[in-house]
């Protein structure tokens, strides 16, 4: 069970008369149970869980929640340990009552108290204390075939309310569950009216929940206005290599009180909220506008203007990438949080959001037409429409429209260059300012042709297979984004030592390869370049052969997909790419090339190609290889196509260079 | 600075907080009221950043504790500790003060001195007390307060100082001098009471002697210790056992002489665990029905740790003294879960009923941590020493040790749910424990095994196709901690974790391999082999260079450690002794002939060898090797016979046949 969420209620008027309500009671395991060994539903699962019951009672401020988990395996005695987070001071968790049935009948039950561990303790500046705690307790006498049995409850202050998130899908298959919430007074069936408000301050009118359920299943409210749920056979939470966020994938039922009643009037309401709140921080005041006159030129195209203010507010202190200032700082040295743009061009630093909504008002002191759009971090979560909540979208970048183009720009992104967005922010859902304010949009893939890595080597080998040389990384978009924002955060020694671990994984065995220096760390426009030297041992000689990985970069042999048939879940690569290596061998005097791997190209069409291209000349071979991945995502159903192609490439790879030794010359007598 | 096992002899926790150990600094509580940065601060804050600190984050450039003893021996901890933010990665330096049920924090304040000069006092808001939640098994009370400083950035100079009540029954201390970063100037102090003497000792540093600056209050000071950093050193030690480091005693084990030392720390642990292990009428009936009708000495003793091992899950709840003290045996019986006290105390309390005698042994699962020079609780770990009759001399007890005082003691881990009794898992073996036998007590080294007592034979049998492809099957068998390590992988994964792992093990030195079928046949008995037998497609497996087919003779498995050219003065970790040996037969694809074969290997560096040698008969291509290790670590002058034999090792693995049409 999560953390609840509550919000905070004026005082009750009304004396609070329920009647108790009846518990989940410990049951009677059947003989099959008793006896089970293995689950066909869930077939080589470690446990499963036979039961779970929630009950929620936000009338008389009570949730209980009862589990009972059969041991399949001895990995599934990790459920007998059961920790249970809450919020200290607001929440008590009671009444923990626990037992282990051995698969003969015996029954131990839990005796002592569990433990009410501290999570974390902090301080509000308005000297406030946040305390998370979690009651610990651990099922006595576990064995493999044991069934586990608690149950607790939670309980609140009258002064909150509380409203329940059922996650319904579990590490664990899930036999039989059932759900219970009677929802606050004013929110049933001729409820008494109350005033509630959120944290914000806005009354709290409504009553909704956000489901992600199986095909075939809904949840019914009875003429009491309490709701019920009941599921079977509930899969394990998936887990499989690149998957996206789990989020928007999982069975699960959120419920919350709202000031909204239904989702379009949240969304728009919502909408209009941020998007006036965007427009009063980024208003084009007379700082900014001066700011503005001293950085553009009138004569400039408004591409230039973009550009050139760009890099006007990439040059200021990020403090995503630096360090937030705390409260001691700012006080002494007589700083604010922003609230407007032009605290943030006053202090010369600011949030990443800070910096954005500079950007934004820069572009319109300047006449452009740009737009705010508070978009979904891709790699936290996935956007769920039906579920209400606004701090979803967690960033903010700048449409900027010239000549009835958008264009995507990430100021907030440190390092970014302009007309580039992060790939967390790529291909993923938000909200935009303006004429769309009221519809989502969904911000552009990023085109695989912009995020190229070419690995380019100059290796001379001697015929032990010996080999020395240089290495040439040259990267644009995402991969040398990534790089440049680490040093931001590491000196030009640390950064390298992180180069040269990233260099452990892709060169072969025996080979060593260390940075000598970078070019371009500093200017996001232009390419990232890494000169690397490496040395070592490459291959193995023979007796009349020495024998070379055809492909340098390929020797760990790690492609995704290629062991696992089946896929349940889409594939999530986060962004496009083409990976170009192209690796020049000058050879001994006395061996030439005696075979060497074939050109190959292998398409997977509309998706992605690799293409393989050996040029051998007297004492050189040149073995280049370019794998482009145009698609970031692919569905289950390609899963197939996908696989297939991987495994073409896997094979490939493995191709290798054999050179020969001459024959000796005869002697003359 | 730390004291010796915080939160007892678990082994989960103390691995994350020596951990925390690593990180440079604890404090304490902030104190509302606003305080001017103090004198000490300032002056530490002017020490120039040495040339020595080289590519350091964060140099300490003071760092000073003050142990204040009372008469009951219980001791209130002061620290001060000055840093300076050298780089941009040092930004998220913090100070902390960890503490739990029995440790009072009286105070925690922190100040900075910005680059620019400006001073600032952290504020509540930049303090979080955070749980010990590190590991899920595992219940502590312990918690750690960290504050976060204000205006942390290059150039800055954090100062923080805390004081803290030390849990009243240790009456030891463990300065941790050496960090991963260098420290400028650091100093311990010890007040005593008068008519309290102390015993220091020291590991791996030269002895300091310290100055009496008041009536039996001590004080050690040093200057200039270089910064610890393994980041790049490859087979290396445990950090820990490899830093440097002081502890002092000032309770029973303030006593001149090492060994006097060590049997006061035995004592100490002895009077600890005193009738914990009281066997209860269940544990009575329990051990007695399983050593009925017993062949020997042997039989008695496995099926009792077998049933331990099986039967009693690992999870611990520390609290406090728990974190030392074990639960009783009755109560660990009835729930049949503990940590490595508790199974220790268990097993001691059945053995008991079985006429068996046996005692504790605190120690550190870090080889090199226990050291024998230096007499001091510092650990993480217990297991049991098991009195063997002078009668009995089975071969099957491996991990025999003898006492000073001519006992000879089995060494067992009833914490290993794997690793048969008579054997000893690898990480344990080479390092040091506490022997806690009362009066008897004494620090022991722990054995190093025969390479027989551990490892794996693997054979395989292939057919290569005209296309590349190869299939064939694997059949292991492994023993000692070996076959203990796959038995634990075993246990601890579900049938679709156990594939992926298989698949990724095997796919490590096969790309692309494809696991037909897999099967464990795990025996009950602990002390007989594990095998492991699986089928495998790997697709391309031989490559085509032109009219040549490259085969690997040596198909799946890597027995390679990782090693670099790098100049050594650390140690090298071998991790384990043991005999390895592969066998694989290849049948080649008709229309093609053997034309080369890579060269036989051999070598032999005393603490190691390796043999391998491929042939070809007919359409058969036959690869065997044998791999043995004889010691667990050897010394940073044996660095060039590790590169010597990893580099052969790496060759040979990469070695191809070639074939070529007939």
């Amino acid at each position: 069970m999560r953390i609840s969420s509550f919000v905070r209620h004026l005082p009750l008027f009304f004396a609070i008369t329920y009647p108790a309500l009846v518990l989940a009671q410990f049951q009677q395991p059947t003989a099959e149970e008793l006896k089970m060994t293995s689950d066909p539903k869930a077939p080589g699962a470690a446990a499963v869980y036979l039961n779970v019951e929630e009950v929620a009672n936000d009338p008389i401020h009570f949730q209980s929640v009862y589990v009972r988990i059969k041991v399949l395996q001895e990995k599934g005695k990790e459920l007998a340990t059961v920790h249970l987070p809450y919020w200290h001071g607001n929440f008590k968790i009671e009444d923990i009552k626990a037992r282990t049935i051995h698969s003969d009948g015996t029954v131990i039950p839990l005796v002592g108290k569990p433990e009410d561990l501290l999570l974390s303790k902090t301080s509000s500046g308005n000297g406030e204390q946040m305390q998370i705690n979690s009651k610990v307790f651990t099922l006595p006498s576990v064995e493999v075939g044991s069934i586990l049995e608690y149950r607790y409850e939670l309980r609140y202050d009258d002064d909150h309310v509380s409203s329940p998130t059922w996650e319904i899908q579990r590490p664990y298959f899930v036999h039989h569950a059932r759900y219970t919430f009677t929802p606050f007074k004013a929110f049933l069936p001729g409820g008494t009216s109350m005033y509630l408000t959120d944290a914000h301050g806005n009354s709290v009118n409504t009553l909704i929940w956000y489901k992600v359920l199986p095909k075939d299943v809904d949840m019914k409210a009875d003429v009491a206005g309490v709701f019920h749920l009941e599921v079977t056979d509930i899969p394990a939470t998936p887990d499989e290599e690149f998957m996206p966020p789990l989020n928007g994938l999982l069975y699960q039922v959120k419920f919350y009180y709202m000031s909204a009643h239904d989702t379009a009037d949240f969304w728009v309401s919502e909408a209009k909220r941020w998007s006036k709140e965007v427009d009063h921080f980024a208003e084009p005041s007379k700082v900014i506008k001066e700011a503005v006159a001293g950085i553009i030129a009138p004569g400039d195209s408004d591409l230039d203007k973009a550009k050139k203010l760009y890099k006007a507010v990439q040059a200021l202190d990020n403090t995503d990438y630096s360090r937030k200032k705390s409260g001691a700082e700012l006080k002494l040295l007589n700083l604010k949080v922003a609230r407007h743009a032009e605290d943030t061009w006053t202090q010369k630093s600011g949030t990443s959001q800070d910096i954005t909504l500079l950007y934004l008002a820069m572009l319109r002191a300047a006449g452009l037409n740009a737009n705010d759009m508070k978009v979904v971090d891709r790699s936290e979560r996935v956007f769920a429409m039906g579920y209400l909540d606004f701090d979803q979208l967690d960033d903010d970048i700048v449409v900027l429209n010239i000549a009835g183009k958008d264009i995507a720009l990430d100021p907030g992104e440190k390092m970014c260059p302009f007309q580039t967005i992060r790939w967390v922010h790529s291909g993923t859902a938000g909200i935009l300012q303006g004429d769309h304010v009221r519809s989502l949009a969904i911000t552009p893939e990023q085109a695989y042709t912009g995020n190229k890595v070419t690995r380019n080597g100059d290796l001379t080998i001697d015929e032990h297979g010996a080999v020395t040389g240089q290495l040439t990384f040259v990267m644009l978009g995402q991969e040398a984004l990534s790089w440049r924002q680490r040093a931001l955060r590491n000196d030009p020694d640390e950064l390298k030592k992180q180069f040269d671990r990233s260099l452990e994984s892709v060169v072969p065995d025996g080979i060593e390869a260390h940075i000598d220096h970078f070019l371009g760390l500093d200017d996001p426009e232009v390419n990232l370049v890494a000169i690397v030297n490496v040395h070592g041992n490459l291959g193995a000689a023979t007796s009349k052969r020495l024998l070379l990985p055809g492909f340098f970069f390929q020797t760990r042999g790690s492609h995704p997909f290629v062991n696992e048939e089946k896929r349940i879940e889409p594939v999530d690569m986060h962004y496009g790419d083409t990976v170009t290596d192209q690796i020049v061998y000058h050879l001994p005097a006395n061996m030439s090339v005696e075979g060497a791997p074939q050109d190959t190209k292998i398409p997977w069409q509309g998706h992605a190609v690799f293409v393989t291209k050996t040029v051998s000349k007297p004492g050189q071979i040149t073995i280049a290889r370019l794998f482009a991945r145009a698609f970031s995502s692919a569905k289950p159903e390609e899963y197939q196509d996908l696989r297939g192609f991987y495994q073409k490439v896997a094979a490939a790879d493995q191709a290798q260079l054999v050179l020969t030794k001459a024959a000796p010359a005869q002697k003359g007598n | 600075m730390r004291i010796p096992f915080p939160s007892g002899l678990i082994r989960f926790l103390m691995i994350a907080l020596l951990v925390f150990a690593c990180q440079p600094g604890l404090a304490s509580w902030f104190g509302k009221d606003k305080q001017d940065l103090p004198q000490w601060g300032l002056d530490a804050a002017k020490t120039p950043t040495p040339a020595y600190v080289k590519d350091a984050a964060v140099v300490i450039l003071f760092d000073e504790y003050l142990e204040t003893v009372d008469a009951q021996g219980r001791a209130t901890e002061r620290e001060r500790r000055v840093k300076r933010i050298l780089k941009p990665q040092g930004r998220n330096i913090t100070c902390n003060v960890d503490y739990d049920v029995d440790e009072k924090v009286n105070y925690f304040r922190e100040w900075t001195i910005a680059a620019d000069q400006k001073q600032y006092q952290a504020q509540d808001t930049d303090f979080i007390d955070e749980g010990d939640t590190s590991v899920p098994i595992m219940l502590s009370t312990r918690k750690d307060r960290v504050v976060h400083p204000p205006a942390a950035d290059v150039g800055a100079v954090i100062v923080c100082e805390s004081e803290k009540s030390v849990e009243p029954y240790l009456q030891e201390t463990v300065w941790e001098i050496q960090a991963p970063i260098p420290i400028v100037f650091q100093a311990l102090e010890v007040d005593l009471p008068s008519g309290r003497s102390y015993s220091a000792a020291w590991h791996k540093f030269p002895p300091a002697k310290p100055v009496e600056v008041a009536p039996n209050h001590w004080r050690w000071e040093l200057k200039d210790m270089p910064a610890l950093d393994l980041r790049d050193v490859k087979s290396h030690p445990d950090w820990v056992a490899l830093a440097a480091r002081m502890s002092v005693q000032w309770g029973d084990a303030a006593i001149p002489g090492i060994d006097n030392q060590w049997r006061a720390i035995g004592q100490w642990v002895t009077t600890l665990e005193a009738n914990r292990p009281d066997p209860s009428p269940e544990i009575t009936a329990q051990t007695q029905s399983l050593i009925a009708g017993a062949p020997d000495f042997y039989a008695k003793l496995s099926r009792i740790t077998e049933y331990i091992q099986k039967n009693v899950r690992y999870f611990t709840v520390s609290r406090g003294i728990g974190g030392l003290q074990a639960n009783h045996a009755a109560d660990i019986f009835r729930n049949r879960y503990g940590d490595c006290k508790d199974k220790t105390t268990l097993l001691i309390s059945m053995l008991q009923v079985a006429g068996i005698h046996a005692f504790y042994v605190p120690l550190d699962d870090r080889r090199g941590i226990v050291d024998p020079d230096a007499p001091s609780l510092m650990g993480n770990h217990m297991i049991t020493a098991i009195e063997v009759p002078a009668e009995v001399q089975d071969p099957r007890l491996k991990a025999i040790v003898k006492t000073s005082d001519g006992k000879r003691c089995l060494i067992f881990d009833p914490t290993d749910e794997r690793t048969p009794v008579g054997n000893l898992p690898s990480e344990e073996q080479g390092g040091y424990g506490i022997l806690a036998a009362g009066a008897s007590s004494q620090i022991i080294a722990l054995p190093v095994l025969d390479p027989d007592a551990n490892g794996t034979d693997r054979k395989g049998v292939f057919t290569l196709s005209p296309d590349g492809t190869l299939t064939g099957s694997v059949d292991s068998a492994s023993i000692g901690p070996k076959g203990g390590e796959l038995r634990t992988v075993l246990k601890y994964t579900d049938d679709k974790e156990r594939r992926e792992y298989w698949e990724k093990y095997v796919a490590y030195t096969l790309p692309g391999v494809t696991l037909d079928n897999f099967q464990f046949i795990q025996p009950s008995a602990l002390d007989k082999p594990l095998e492991f037998h699986y089928k495998v497609t790997a697709h391309q497996y031989s490559h085509q260079a032109g009219p040549l087919l490259l085969v690997r003779p040596r198909v799946v498995g890597t027995f390679g450690r990782p090693f670099d050219d790098k100049p050594r003065s650390y140690p090298i970790d071998l991790d384990a002794t043991g005999r390895w040996r592969d066998n694989f037969d290849i049948t080649i694809p008709s229309g093609y002939v053997v034309d080369e074969t890579p060269d036989p290997v051999s070598i032999d560096v005393g603490f190691a060898s390796y043999h391998s040698a491929t042939t070809a008969k007919g359409n058969l291509l036959h690869y065997e090797r044998e791999y043995v290790v004889r010691q667990v670590e050897i010394p940073p002058t044996k660095a060039a016979d590790f590169r010597l034999l990893e580099s052969t090792i790496l060759s040979d693995e990469k070695d191809s046949a070639v074939l070529k049409k007939q």
